[in-house]
């Protein structure tokens, strides 16, 4: 069977109908949606109304859940100050052009989608703001796609597409309480692999073309797509729309935030 | 030379406070720091008479440094301070009347000063925190998966994770001896990456206040790295407690 | 008798390089000068903190200072690309002409002034007649949040907000240290120098910071409210004072 999986679409509708197009020209017997419907972009209802039309399974992602719940993020889950005001900024706007029937089907989201030893979620299986980027530590990775209960982790958010492959994870553990003598014991764990599917309408791979993923459950391959679309139809869109201009400017570099250097005093308080 | 107490779960209950203060001063070698990481207060001892115990110590004591527990997080929710309103963790556990007696419990006052207290401490190489980095309600123990333990050290971004939730005393070495990781993307395959690296530990420091006269807490001397259990027998009433040190590497 | 020297060349040519490296010398009393941008001149407060022995002298003061120079004393003018090469205080000074220029210009109004031309950095030299605006503001007291801070440069240099050929900034950092940040349009990436200042870990800093941009179509109110959403609050700041 072969899996198309999208993400972070943000309200670019343009984006998501050549993605459609390039789904239906592989021939992908089911495509599942990793959230993040909204945000950034200028058409979030259309964007919606298309994802529902085509009864595609998706689950909630952190656009999806402040539109629900009202702002809800940590600082931590904003790469930077700046990218968190204009996040801000974004989530004001849509706010107020999301019809209510959206809002409704918004928060009905599942916060995760499974299918066999295959799971899928839009942060990480904690949460819709927790980024899975490829260079977080392998045993941290690997024990969030344990916690999913699953050989295979689906993930978007951080809106550059990656595979990775975790093999041969071993663990050993020495246990020492008072009044009992010392235990030990190790723990391996079998191949086990993330993909994140990239962003369908805001990319910040470096270049400003969609990406998705295929997947093949019979042969666990997996392909990165990298579809071109008409972005400028987008940029024109957002400057119309009286969303700011630096959105534009980014989406047709598909330029990527700073990382915020980790601090290790933060303990997120969401 | 440094030697830490670190302690946890008084719960009020102040006896078991004197008597592990108590046990501090016996200590050949003197301890220079004492650590109290969450459930200062709880539901039976005497919070108030506590809290003046721990915000006023005698000369020659190693002045307190107290961070918040599972008992502070709910007292902050019931007070409206932070998190959830009106203590759900609380009504799920012990119905409707612990929330009432909790109320009793601890005074306005006293929440006011507890909720400034800080989440944990980064102290060298270690973390000093009620629960883990995830949350205050985290519980490690020696049965939790080592994947589990290994993820909280590497959030914890310590050595040693010195934790107080489960009650436990405990000290789990992690070693994540082994794992590939290999990353494609748009543009490249990296080569796989070996991500195994040196043991970091995880130690539970016991709990002080919860049993009557069974209190445990546990020493640390980062100078050798070593971490010793202590247990203290008996209560400040019946004189002194026998204190009997277990210690290994 | 002092010694006068002006320094003239397009945008970028490698002006302030060039002056720098006689300004290392303390044997003798020197000067500089980079009259027209007012009070906010990065170049000054640059060289004010590279090289504290030299006195720079705002415009304000000019008269003062040169009415009183010791005999030993040498004066750099850095003359920027917007001011007139023909300018009759220059003139009055009988100053030494030299123009750091580009090396593949080969005629200029710049060659004809100078009685030295220097070769300096390949920057294009501006289109005919159509001289860049120079949109400068003092940053003083505003502490950046770093990816902030990276985000915005790579923003405003990248031409986000108006063609940009030449950006000079000074920046204070939450640990406390100040960075010289240049970049010129055409050269490789943007040079980050950290200034060998004290550093400042309580409250915001006094001593001066700011940026100077330069290009045309400059959307000034944009680059100003990039840089405001990228200072950090109070509180920010004093939770990263807390920690370092
Ligand atoms: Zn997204
Ligand atoms: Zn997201």
């Amino acid at each position: 069977m072969k899996l198309a999986v999208i993400s972070c679409i943000h309200g670019n509708y343009e984006a998501l109908n050549a993605v459609l197009s390039d789904i239906d020209t592989h021939r992908a017997d089911q495509i599942y949606c990793l959230g993040d419907l909204a945000g950034y972009g200028p058409h979030p209802n259309a964007v919606v109304e298309l994802v529902r039309s085509l009864d595609i399974p998706t689950c909630q992602g952190c656009w999806d859940e402040d539109i629900v719940e009202g702002l809800n993020a940590c600082e931590c889950s904003y790469p930077s100050q700046l990218a968190e005001k204009r996040g801000h900024l974004a989530h004001e706007w849509t706010n107020r052009a999301i019809h209510p029937e959206v809002r409704k089907y918004l928060a009905t989201l599942p916060m995760t989608l499974r299918q066999d030893n295959l799971c899928f979620v839009h942060g990480s299986p904690n949460s819709q703001h927790e980024y899975l980027l490829p260079s977080m530590d392998g045993f941290a990775a690997l024990e969030r796609v344990l916690s999913a209960e699953a050989d295979v982790l689906f993930c978007g958010h951080t809106h550059v597409p990656y595979l990775r492959e975790l093999d041969n994870g071993t663990l050993s553990v020495k246990v020492q309480q008072p009044g009992q003598g010392e235990t030990q014991h190790q723990f391996t764990a079998p191949l086990k692999r993330i993909v994140n599917a990239g962003s369908v309408g805001e990319p910040r791979h470096g270049r400003p073309n969609a990406t998705y993923v295929l997947y093949d459950t019979d042969s666990a391959q997996v392909t990165l797509r990298e579809v071109p679309y008409d972005y400028a139809k987008t940029c024109a869109a957002i400057i119309e729309q009286g969303l700011p201009p630096i959105f534009a400017w980014r989406l047709a570099r598909g330029m990527e935030f700073a990382e915020r250097a980790d601090d290790p005093g933060h303990v997120c308080e969401r | 030379m440094a030697n830490w107490a670190i302690l946890s779960g008084i719960e009020g209950n102040l006896a078991a406070y004197e008597a592990v203060l108590a046990d501090i001063r016996r200590q050949r070698q003197p301890v220079t720091d004492l650590y109290i990481v969450g459930d200062l207060v709880g539901l039976r001892g005497d919070n108030e008479a506590l809290v003046r115990r721990v915000r006023s110590p005698q000369p020659g004591e190693p002045i307190p440094q107290v961070c918040t527990g599972w008992w502070e997080e709910q007292c902050f929710s019931l007070h409206g301070l932070r998190g959830l309103p009106d203590a759900p963790e609380l009504v799920d556990r012990d119905r409707l009347g612990t929330v009432k007696d909790l109320w009793e419990a601890v005074s306005r006052q006293t929440v006011l000063w507890l909720a400034d207290l800080d989440f944990g401490f980064h102290e060298l190489d270690c973390l000093l925190i009620h629960g883990s980095t995830v949350s205050y309600s985290d519980e490690l123990t020696p049965e939790t998966s080592p994947l589990t333990l290994c993820d909280r050290l590497i959030r914890a971004d310590a050595n040693t994770l010195f934790c107080g939730r489960s009650g436990l005393a405990f000290e789990c070495w992690v070693e994540p001896s082994a794992l590939q990781s290999t990353v494609t993307t748009l543009d490249q395959t990296a080569a796989p990456q070996e991500q195994g690296k040196s043991p970091r530990r995880v130690v539970g420091v016991g709990n002080v206040g919860r049993q009557a006269g069974q209190a445990s807490y546990v020493l640390y001397n980062p100078g050798t790295n070593k971490v010793t259990f202590k247990q203290v027998q008996g209560s400040l009433a019946k004189g002194f407690g026998a204190s009997k040190g277990l210690s290994h590497r | 008798m002092p010694h006068f020297i002006a320094i003239s060349g397009p945008s970028g040519s490698g002006k302030t390089t060039w002056i720098s490296q006689f300004l290392k010398d303390q044997s003798t009393p020197q000067f500089y000068v980079c009259p027209g941008l007012g009070e906010i001149s990065m170049d000054l407060a640059r060289i004010g903190y590279r090289f504290p022995w030299v006195q720079v002298v705002a415009e304000a003061q000019l008269r003062a200072v040169l009415a009183d120079l010791p005999d030993q004393a040498t004066v750099y003018f850095e003359w920027g690309f917007h001011l007139d090469l023909g300018s009759p205080f220059l003139a009055g000074l009988g100053c030494e002409r030299v123009a750091v220029l580009p090396p593949d210009l080969t005629e200029s109004d710049w060659h004809t002034w100078a009685d030295r031309v220097v070769a300096g950095n390949a920057v294009a030299a501006p289109a005919n007649g159509h001289l860049p605006e120079v949109w400068c503001t003092p940053l003083t007291g505003q502490v950046f949040d770093p990816p902030s801070l990276e985000v915005l440069l790579l923003e405003v240099t990248g031409g986000a907000y108006g063609q940009v050929c030449r950006l000079k900034g000074i920046f204070e950092l939450p640990n406390g240290r100040a960075f010289y940040v240049d970049f010129v349009e055409g050269l490789p990436g943007m040079e980050y120098t950290e200034l060998n200042l004290p550093p400042w870990l309580a409250g915001r800093p006094s001593r001066f910071s700011g940026i100077e941009v330069t290009g045309w179509g400059l959307e000034q109110q944009a680059i100003a409210q990039t840089l405001l959403d990228s200072g950090l609050s109070d509180a920010a700041l004093s939770q990263y004072h807390q920690h370092f």
